[in-house]
């Protein structure tokens, strides 16, 4: 028996957050569903990609995690129309409320209060859904949305403004697509009428398992993405900060999320040694020009047989490199297809895009060999909220110093 | 069975900031403390999985599960709004589809020891008769519950957005508002 077949009984329901109650026992996975007498077979398999995710935490879930197989990134605006500045504020405060206790029923396999369709959310498929507020949440609420940084205007982008700045972000993640579009719909069902939506980004990886964890994707140029990404401690570190460089809040990051456009087609043109001298990888196997396995590291100062450089100056590894620990960011992205165009949800996670993301980006946008056959048309930056204990809903820190 | 019941109120007591439980704080009393003073029935109440549906006006109504941890019945006989002063009825469905119909409840509803009653789309629910201020999703609707002891308590309920629940009311002709044109 899959998890997906599993009808959880109003008693285990009950047992289970009887369970948490206690002092999260069962935290980590399992909450909604883990009793002493009643523990589905599912959860004695030691696969990560069929359990419930925690909500609860120091973090919220879904930064660090490697990114589940499917995505949809939700970015919406307040209604506030004819409200006063306390008003605002309560509105905020009733939406993370009410986004919270979705959250918390929706990622243990429960469905939202009022849910028609609860059994849609019952197979356990590691989804987690993430909060995130705009520049004009933050200064409503006090915050200095400086510290999160704007992000300037690059050379090359044609933002289209559909893709652009929200005052939300709930970044949805599973690895059962229809899971999480059943989590999508129940919490847009939720938000109808007082939020207004701008944008649906819907992305996707691999199916689980089908790469090896921790080895990135292949986007839709082919190439391997994410190869040098910060694992472990360092991309905590890279994500969150620490007491000497902290993010805008403890246990807060920040999310850049850009919507690179994929010219597929004037691609298909390009021949092998083009695209590997473009990137400064091969895409057979994302070893750097450099070298010869996907583990060796990006070397700009070597020369291949006729004593130029490996890997060309202008080459996106060479322009991406991190020129300091300061701007490695964590990047968690998708591929995305849709009507009008194909291409990347570049999602970043990092501490302060003042110190990674913008100088990163900043050096791509001035010279990159990709950039023939790439185009930045949405751009949007968010403080991704800390994570919540029992009982505490998410922002709720900000409340208590606003107000 | 008293582990069962331990239980179900550190659930309920967890819960409540979420869920809107109970607010009540009586209801963590320990359960050797009750057995001196006879517990009255709010404090017997427990209550589970509450929302209201968000309106704009009219009529609207809440759910969730009512359970009765005590030794006795409970009888509710009253339900008041504290957060709008809207009147609330009880009321029950019957038939099915199409063909439901809403009518009040006769006498307090009862729950009986151990029993839960639950108050769901198309069977018996609290009734926003003429709804004062709007029912807003993400807000939440503070009711109070009142006994026949004359014990009362206050259950949060969260209100949500849904679609169904549209039985008519076939009460007194003058307050099918919502259905006037049929």
């Amino acid at each position: 028996m899959t998890s997906a077949n599993l009808h959880p009984s109003r008693r285990v329901i009950l047992g289970g957050s009887a369970a948490a109650a206690l002092g999260g026992v069962f935290a980590g996975f399992g909450v909604g569903r883990a009793t002493a007498d009643e523990i589905p077979e599912a959860l004695a398999v030691e696969n990560p990609h069929t359990q419930f995710a925690a909500f609860h935490g120091k973090y919220q879930a879904g930064i660090l995690t490697e990114p589940q197989a499917h995505a949809v990134f939700l970015g919406s605006n307040v209604h506030f129309d004819g409200l006063k500045k306390s008003e605002r504020i309560e509105k905020i405060r009733s939406i993370l409320q009410m986004l919270s206790s979705d959250i918390e029923r929706l990622v243990s396999g429960r469905g939202v209060l009022a849910d028609t369709e609860p059994e849609m959310s019952h197979a356990a498929a590691q989804l987690t859904v993430t909060v995130g507020l705009g520049p004009v949440i933050l200064d409503l609420l006090g915050q200095s949305a400086a510290e999160v940084g704007a992000l300037p205007p690059f050379t090359g982008e044609k933002l289209d403004p559909r893709y652009g700045q929200s005052d939300l972000i709930i970044q949805c993640c599973a690895q059962d697509p229809t899971v999480l579009h059943h989590a999508v719909r129940a919490l847009r069902k939720n938000l109808r009428g007082i939020t207004e939506e701008l944008f649906t980004q819907t992305g996707f990886t691999h199916a689980a398992q089908t790469v090896r964890e921790g080895q990135g994707f292949r986007n839709l140029f082919g190439q391997l993405d994410g190869t040098n990404n910060p694992t472990g401690q360092a991309r905590e570190l890279a994500v969150f900060g620490d007491d000497q460089d902290p993010s805008w809040s403890p246990a807060g990051t920040v999310l850049v999320l850009r919507r690179i456009e994929m010219n597929l087609d004037k691609w298909d043109e390009v021949d092998r040694t083009g695209r590997d001298f473009a990137l400064g990888r091969r895409q057979s196997d994302g070893s750097p020009l450099s070298g010869d396995s996907l583990s060796d590291p990006v070397d700009l100062q070597a020369v291949n047989a006729m004593g130029l450089p490996a890997i060309a100056a202008h080459a996106h590894v060479a322009r991406a490199k991190p020129s300091s620990g300061a701007e490695v960011l964590w990047r968690r992205g998708y591929n995305y297809h849709a009507e009008n165009g194909s291409g990347l949800i570049f999602a970043s996670y990092q501490r302060d895009p003042r110190t990674s993301f913008i100088p990163v980006q900043q050096r791509l946008a001035q010279l990159d060999a990709l950039n023939e056959w790439t185009t930045h048309v949405g751009s949007a930056i968010y403080a991704i909220l800390p994570g919540v204990r029992e009982g505490e809903y998410l922002g709720e820190f900000l409340f208590t110093a606003s107000t | 069975m008293k582990n069962f019941k331990f239980a179900t109120t550190l659930t309920i007591c967890a819960a409540v900031l979420l869920s809107g439980c109970a607010q009540n704080t009586d209801a963590v009393t320990p359960a050797g403390a009750s057995e001196q003073v006879q517990s009255t029935q709010a404090e017997n109440l427990r209550t589970n999985e509450t929302w209201a549906k968000a309106a704009e006006k009219g009529m609207s109504a809440a759910f969730g599960t009512l359970h009765n941890a005590g030794e006795s019945k409970l009888e509710l006989e009253r339900v008041t709004d504290l957060s709008a002063n809207t009147v609330i009825e009880i009321h029950d469905t019957e038939g099915q589809g199409t063909k439901a119909a809403m009518k009040q409840h006769e006498g307090a509803l009862l729950i009986n020891p151990g029993e839960d009653v639950v108050l769901a789309p198309g069977g018996t629910h609290f009734m926003f008769m003429d709804l004062k201020s709007p029912l807003v999703a993400s807000q939440t609707s503070t009711l109070q519950l009142e006994f026949s002891d004359g014990s009362k308590t206050q259950v949060q309920f969260p209100i949500r957005n849904f679609s169904g629940a549209n039985e008519s009311y076939h009460g007194s002709a003058d307050e099918h508002e919502d259905h006037g044109s049929h």
